[in-house]
């Protein structure tokens, strides 16, 4: 019989590949060795990490790697320009994983790719930074929690607002009873998207693997004028995908409240009707016992605005009616506006005077020097994966209340299942694709 | 009166890609009612300008002695020297208005012309197969069969030489330029001391590199030019639907689909290299200098649309995400260092507008002017 390699063997089973990993304990890097990465996902974000990491002198990308390799170039030549040697272009990230000489992958995929890639990688014994949201659905969160465990990884999830110094004050100041009683929090997270354009199904185009590129997700016919944001096959969706920074902020300045009793969504398509399956309008309510946190996101707002680049980094604070990316905190004796992007903090009194202002600063150095220490430390990082997964689970949850109608839902936080719906826990894990199953065993 | 100021000579031996332009002279002469005007003289020569295949002459005037330099506004002149310019020889430019709008005394001013190579693209319709601003910018209005007007597009991609030319002439400061510039592998304009830019001798004829969407943009201004819209970019690779114009319709495009400027094939078919592409083996391990793949230009003869540098567009790239914040901006035309298959007429790249690439320049763009009588 013909053996099969290594290559082959993975591809054949991606849950057999466990069997292949190093369970020892992770070898700790020197303090003068640099850290060895590949980076799987060269749209924007995957570009901006890779550049940004590879301007660090104690790392080293060594990897590149998109399925599609139109979006090679970009990438390679921001990592070229900031380190010496040249990474290698692939369009398989097993190639990565293959690799003993890498540590740690940055997962900067589609939502869909977020959690198996993850998974693979901490079988390979890589440390990963993933993007948020970190999964696609509840159960792949959950198993890579598990898999971050038994292999012993690192997986910092990118949510980067946890590193900046002003949230930390923040939950200083509203631990330290400041606001009083906090019963209601409200989270915005307003856009504008454009309608998508799409156009008859075509040809995958030369270099693309578009095989790959789905990957766990049903391979839908290609179309390019169709938005992953906009599918469930792919997506969380546009707006969770942005909404979760305040989710998990909230959870955060909160002192990571775990989770809510009950979940109910009200909206859906309303404005931006063109064949989009994921809702352009997403209010939810979650019931933590006495607090009650509320979001207010929509698609079609374009007088509300993400914080503008001029303020992130600077001594100013947003036009807060107007930004589109606060959270308010309703406490019994204060109240708080807090600003992601390094929007700042602000907080009034029982009479409404402004009692306290704090500047901020975005989170992303630190975030990444955060994953760096961690890497050599092996202590856990800021935005761990349990962390990450308990903040996708908000999202979730309020997309599956979507998807059976609207309908509020119980929450049971031990099986992390519904109890009132049996429709809603059809949503708890998806149909996955042959061969990239993510396992019951990781 | 007569009066004569100083003239300064731009040729394509000092700076390449400039077209070679001799005898220039300027006098001012008075008029009977409209005060003095400027006559400027000039030959251009360049045996292969054509109808089809113009210069684009503008001119630039300095009146603190070359301390600062100015554009001449196009609309203030008359003659056949000036704008696009369809025939080579002795070309005579008359700069009307002078006393009322810029100086008074022609003794003090110094001008300097300068001339490239454009390609007249016919106004009609083409083939557009990408979605400007990648398909998420609903500002604008796709049509099946887009339409344009007639324009001139910069038949090369500009050059190491002339943006130092350019340099110079903005004086010692170090605005439009950056210290990646001098990479001499990838670029190699070199600031020296002096606050003088050079090039590394050998490096003239290649793109410009390391320039940001505002260097493009603010070059181009210097010339009277503009960045191509991704239409514009897109139809020139391709060809309208008739090469000579919707007008004429007598040259059918055989390929308006075209998915490379010489055609389907790949670049690398057949061990034929058409363009510089992310292969040694074309030739080039970096950029390449302009007009190397010649053979393998577009339909209407412009060279390296296809690979070398990706060129900045005007067009936005407005996602969600970014909307509003960051201007990013699209790049066409794919790279040395991009795979083949990325040189094609459809793909395009997103960058913020500070970014400085070494895998991306630009060209220029020139609307057709409506003048008296035409």
């Amino acid at each position: 019989m013909k053996s099969l390699n290594r290559r082959e063997f993975m591809k054949g089973t991606v849950g057999a590949a466990a069997s292949l990993s190093v369970l020892s304990q992770p070898r700790v890097r020197a303090a003068g060795e640099k850290i060895v990465m590949g980076v799987m996902g060269l749209g924007g974000r995957g570009t901006y990490l890779a550049e940004k990491f590879a301007e660090r002198p104690d790392v080293e990308i060594a990897y590149l790697c998109d399925p599609n390799t139109r979006r090679f170039a970009r990438a390679r030549e921001a990592v070229e320009e900031a380190q010496d040697t040249r990474p290698k272009m692939v369009q398989d990230f097993r190639k990565i994983l293959d690799d003993k000489s890498v540590d740690a992958l940055i997962n900067a995929t589609p939502d869909h790719w977020h959690g198996l890639g993850t998974i693979m990688a901490c079988q390979a014994g890589k440390d990963v930074y993933v993007e948020k949201p970190m999964s696609h659905n509840i159960f792949e969160g959950r198993k890579m929690i598990e898999a971050a465990r038994k292999y012993k990884r690192v997986v910092q999830v990118g949510m980067q607002s946890r590193s900046a110094a002003y949230s930390g004050k923040a939950k200083e100041y509203i631990q330290s009873g400041k606001l009083g009683d906090i019963y209601i929090i409200r989270v915005f997270n307003m856009m504008q998207h454009p309608m998508q354009r799409k156009v008859p199904d075509q040809p995958v185009p030369e270099g693309f693997d578009y095989d790959m590129w789905c990957g766990p997700a049903p391979k839908l016919a290609y179309n390019p004028g169709r938005q992953w944001l906009n599918q469930w096959e792919y997506s969380v969706g546009s707006i969770p995908g942005d909404l979760i920074h305040q989710l998990d902020m909230s959870r955060f300045l909160m002192n990571d409240i775990p989770y809510p009793k009950t979940v109910s969504h009200a909206g859906g398509v309303c404005a931006l009707k063109d064949g989009r399956e994921i809702p352009d309008t997403q209010m939810v309510t979650f019931e933590y016992g006495p607090l009650t946190l509320m979001t207010e996101s929509a698609l079609w707002t374009p007088y509300i605005k993400k914080i503008p680049g001029n303020i992130r980094d600077s001594d100013q604070f947003p036009v807060w009616p107007f930004c589109s990316t606060r959270v308010e905190i309703l406490g019994t004796e204060g109240f708080m506006y807090y600003g992601r992007h390094g929007g700042g903090w602000q907080v009034y009194d029982a009479n409404g005077e402004l009692v306290h202002s704090e500047y901020g600063r975005q989170g992303d150095k630190e975030h990444q020097d955060n994953f760096i220490d961690c890497i050599r430390t092996r202590k856990r990082p800021n935005a761990d994966v349990e962390i990450g997964h308990k903040s996708a689970l908000l999202c979730h949850m309020a997309n599956i209340s979507y998807r059976v109608g609207n309908l509020k839902l119980d929450f049971d936080s031990q099986t992390e299942t519904f109890t009132n719906c049996d429709e809603a826990n059809k949503y708890i894990r998806r149909e996955y694709r042959e061969p990239w199953i993510v396992p019951e065993n990781v | 009166m007569l009066s004569f100021g100083i003239a300064v000579l731009c040729c394509r031996c000092c700076y390449s890609q400039w077209l070679d332009i001799s005898n220039v002279n300027f006098r001012q002469e008075p008029t009977e009612l409209a005060g003095p005007k400027i006559i400027i003289e000039y030959d251009i020569n360049e045996p292969n300008i054509s109808p089809d295949s113009p210069a684009y002459v503008f001119v630039r005037y300095s009146t603190d002695s070359g301390k600062s330099w100015q554009l001449v506004p196009m609309d203030s002149l008359r003659g056949n020297g000036f704008d696009i310019v369809e025939k080579s020889g002795h070309k005579q430019i008359v700069w009307w208005g002078t006393q009322q709008t810029t100086f008074a005394d022609a003794n003090q001013v110094k001008v300097r012309i300068r001339s490239v190579d454009v390609v007249r693209i016919p106004a009609g319709q083409f083939v557009m197969k990408s979605l400007p601003g990648d398909g998420k910018d609903d500002s604008k209005e796709i049509s099946p069969d887009p339409d344009l007007p007639l324009y001139y597009m910069a038949k090369n991609e500009t050059t190491i030489s002339m943006y130092a030319d350019y340099l110079n002439e903005l004086g010692s400061k170090e605005a439009g330029w950056n210290r990646r510039m001098t990479n001499e592998n990838r670029c190699g304009v070199v600031r020296n001391n002096d606050g003088i830019y050079t090039v590394k001798p050998g490096r003239e004829n290649y793109p410009v590199t390391y320039v940001s969407w505002y260097d493009a943009v603010n070059f181009l201004q210097w010339c009277g030019l503009r960045l191509p819209t991704e239409a514009e970019w897109e139809k020139t690779l391709r060809g309208g639907l008739y090469l000579d114009g919707d007008a004429a319709k007598k040259k059918p495009n055989p390929m308006p689909e075209r998915r490379y400027p010489w055609g389907d094939e790949s670049p690398d078919a057949d061990g034929v290299f058409r363009c510089n592409f992310d292969s040694e083996d074309d030739g080039f391990a970096y950029s390449a200098p302009v007009g190397s793949f010649e053979k393998f230009s577009s339909p209407y003869g412009i060279n390296d649309l296809a690979g070398n540098v990706a060129e900045w567009t005007l067009d936005w790239y407005t996602t969600s995400f970014h909307a509003g914040l960051d201007g990013f901006r699209m790049v066409r035309g794919g790279s040395w260092m991009a795979v083949a298959a990325a040189c094609d007429a459809i793909t395009g790249a997103t960058q913020l507008p500070l970014k400085e690439s070494s895998i991306m320049g630009f060209r220029g763009v020139k609307e057709a002017t409506l003048r008296n009588g035409e």
